[in-house]
């Protein structure tokens, strides 16, 4: 191989690189078993939810904090999914909205005081115990980065979508590739650590 | 863990646990104290085991067949000579509950053919139960026989419904195929631990409890972290003179109760018995 050739192969390898480095953090979901931006697939099934859930409304263009629904996500290991009432303190006083046919559906299930069969799209197996609360306390308390990113590493944009649907692998390969990267400990803070490595943190 | 690093580092992997002074800086090394003085053999450890950790009742005849499931068990020894003659030979029975040793050096780690189970960085001896194929080379290795197999798809039949409801959802359920054994409570423990590290300390001494420990009526069962030089399994361990990293212990003086079991196989099991105290005189 000539020296020429060797220089154009560097700089096409480093561009390779690079681009995976610099890659944007979030990767607008696309349709269901499509790869995902890390490379992986098998994004699990496509799920219908009761009432076509706009969150790009709420959390995007309102500026929800994910937290303010999803309210168990910084002290348990799940994150929750609110109870209707959740829905009515809001939407009782929003009256610009009430006529539209997905707020009316909302209405008729807090009228026949039936909760909103919601339906779990992150879901793992059951042999994975994951903790909602450690991921949160370390990066949006400790590290103070912004919520949407926070929840976006393993959610992807969800601010971007309607109902949230499943554009990250969540398989074990992936969990432990984020693990072995070394975070910030606090927000202005050097000091780094990885996440831990032991396989009963995750396997029970 | 891949495959190079688990060759690169085999030695430390397997002989070089425990060595001295390794807990000194880890915050959390589990470890118990089981009075045998104490117990007196009610099986109420064995029963919250059962309804901690997913345990199916198998039955009299697997049972039978040497297929029980009980991660702890009570085991009955009887002395010599007198006891066994008389009347009642069934009397006088001394208990031991028998559960997994947590063994340091354990003999069924290495044995493993797909790295199904490891050490913890808290000293525990771990089962991941998805990887696991059910060669069952470990629970041939361990000499406490304290590994239990699934012969049979247990949860096709063990819980009826209604009774699937009762099964606790922080612990997986076994199926066929998997060899399984005791925990100490990683559920508890883990949801103690993260609680206590989000907020920027280190578990409590009592704070987080096995099933067994907190079932015991006698209070036989202390469990607790031993790197925590003031919790209570500590100071046990040091009152009895037992180090963990020590496979002779030598005892200052007589009627010092505290020993670990099968000690002379370098396993360096994590449990200490206190000795049964007998009056011979009698």
């Amino acid at each position: 191989m000539n020296y020429g050739k060797r220089i154009f192969l560097w700089i096409v390898l480093f561009w390779i690189g690079s681009a995976q480095v610099f890659a944007e953090p979030f990767v607008q979901g696309g349709p269901i078993g499509s790869q995902t931006s890390d490379g992986y697939d098998a994004l699990g099934p496509v799920v219908e939810q009761p009432i076509e859930f706009p969150h790009n409304t709420h959390a995007g263009r309102m500026q929800i904090n994910c937290m303010y629904c999803h309210t168990y996500a910084r002290r348990s290991n799940v994150s929750g999914i609110p109870r209707l009432d959740k829905c009515m303190g809001c939407h009782n006083l929003i009256e610009g909205v009430k006529d539209r046919p997905r707020i009316k559906k909302l209405f008729e299930y807090w009228e026949n005081k039936q909760p909103i069969p919601w339906k779990k799209v992150h879901d793992l197996p059951d042999f994975v115990r994951f903790n909602h609360e450690r991921h949160i306390q370390r990066f949006y308390f400790q590290e103070k980065r912004p919520v949407r990113e926070v929840c976006g590493y393993c959610h992807g944009d969800i601010a971007s979508m309607t109902t949230a649907r499943r554009v990250k692998a969540l398989s074990m390969g992936w969990c432990v590739s984020c693990h072995q990267k070394d975070h910030l400990e606090k927000a202005g803070s050097t000091v780094t650590s990885h996440g831990p490595n032991d396989c009963w943190l995750c396997h029970k | 863990m891949s495959l190079s690093n688990l060759i690169q580092n085999w030695n430390s992997f397997r002989t070089r646990r425990p060595y001295e002074g390794q807990y000194d800086d880890a915050p959390y090394k589990w470890a118990m104290v089981i009075d045998l003085d104490a117990c007196i053999g009610c099986n109420a450890c064995t029963v919250a085991c059962y309804a901690e950790n997913n345990l199916p009742v198998v039955g009299k005849e697997r049972f039978g067949k040497g297929q029980a499931m009980h991660w702890i068990r009570i085991e009955r020894y009887w002395g010599e000579g007198e006891a066994m003659q008389s009347e009642f030979p069934d009397h006088g029975a001394q208990y031991l509950p028998m559960l997994c040793q947590q063994c340091e050096a354990a003999p069924c780690e290495p044995v493993c053919p797909v790295g199904a189970t490891h050490h913890s960085p808290d000293g525990l001896n771990t089962q991941v139960y998805n990887r696991c194929v059910g060669s069952r080379y470990c629970s041939a290795n361990c000499p406490y026989k304290v590994r239990y197999f699934n012969w049979w798809n247990y949860p096709d039949r063990a819980w009826p419904n209604p009774l699937e409801l009762q099964l606790n959802p922080d612990v997986t359920v076994r199926s066929k195929g998997v060899m399984e054994k005791c925990t100490f409570c990683m559920q508890r423990l883990r949801a103690g631990m993260d609680k206590a590290k989000t907020e920027g300390r280190i578990l409590a001494d009592g704070e987080v409890l096995t099933a067994c420990a907190q079932a015991c009526p006698t209070s036989a069962i202390t469990f607790g972290n031993l790197s925590d030089k003031k919790s209570k399994v500590a100071r046990t361990w040091k009152n009895q003179q037992v180090d963990l990293s020590k496979n002779v212990q030598e005892k200052s003086e007589e009627g010092i109760r505290g020993y670990r079991i099968l000690e002379d196989l370098n396993t360096y099991p994590s449990i200490v018995y206190l000795e049964r105290v007998r009056n011979l005189e009698a």
